[in-house]
């Protein structure tokens, strides 16, 4: 049993929270993008986690075999875009108006993205929790040696 | 078992194993909190600490992790629990010091053996 190996799951924790913090932080500043690189308004993303073994080349693997069966860290799979229809406002003027006057906005609920980003940095914080007590853990092992 | 193995050695060596052991899994569990799916796993500690007295010198096996039932479940089908966790997470933390302490008490109390109790 070895606690550098619990290290290596709070981390991937860190690392799957931070990207869906990214992709969050994305949809909120692309909340009004109405022209992408492929055409049309920007598509609000969606991260999708999974769990995920230990990383076969860690450190902790070198240096203990650590290969527990036990330890799922996490990881993001993928990043999907939602599938629901733009919003269609009536502006005249805009250049991207259709010929009704219609303009196609991305689907993004600012609220709800807040919402998730406020999720995103409490499950951030809350690894960052895991990942002191582990590290008490250890300096505290230290201790068996004086 | 060498003279300097007494068995309270062997016995807390187990009892630190075992919370570090339980720590993985909670780290585990806290690192899912957000995975759709993911289910609560944890370990009896009493009952795999008997088991490991029960086998005492022999070679260790593995602890035996389950999933947890009885959790409230999230409609993702993930049932991790925050304050389960967290205070798991304390506790676990206290016992490993626990036996990281009483564990150098033993050793000191071999070192002042050895030194005639200079």
């Amino acid at each position: 049993m070895n606690l550098l190996g619990v290290l290596e799951i709070s981390g991937s924790a860190l690392t799957a929270e931070r990207q869906r913090a990214e992709v969050l932080a994305s949809n909120l500043a692309n909340a009004q993008t109405t022209q992408t690189a492929k055409g049309g308004p920007y598509q609000r993303q969606l991260v999708v986690f999974g769990t995920r073994r230990a990383a076969p080349s860690t450190f902790a693997e070198a240096l203990w075999g650590f290969s527990d069966r036990y330890a799922q860290g996490v990881e993001v799979k993928r990043v999907v875009a939602d599938p629901t229809p733009p919003v269609k406002r009536f502006e005249p003027g805009h250049p991207d108006a259709d010929s009704q006057g219609y303009v196609a906005y991305p689907a993004v609920n600012p609220i709800e993205e807040l919402v998730n980003l406020m999720g995103a940095a409490r499950s951030y914080e809350l690894n960052v929790a895991a990942v002191q007590a582990t590290k008490n853990m250890i300096s505290q092992s230290f201790e068996i040696l004086r | 078992m060498s003279w300097i193995d007494t068995p309270a050695i062997a016995k807390l060596s187990d009892y630190l194993d075992l919370a570090a052991f339980r720590q993985t899994l909670i780290a585990s569990n806290l690192a899912n909190i957000d995975t759709p799916g993911y289910r609560t796993r944890d370990i009896d500690f009493e009952g795999e600490m008997r088991r490991a007295e029960e086998r005492l010198g022999a070679e260790a096996a593995a602890p035996r992790a389950f999933e947890v039932a009885g959790l409230l479940e999230r409609p993702d089908g993930n049932n991790v629990s925050l304050d389960r966790e967290s205070m798991l997470l304390a506790q676990t933390q206290l016992q490993f010091r626990l036996g990281v302490e009483i564990l150098r008490q033993e050793f000191q109390g071999i070192s002042t053996a050895i030194k005639e109790g200079s």
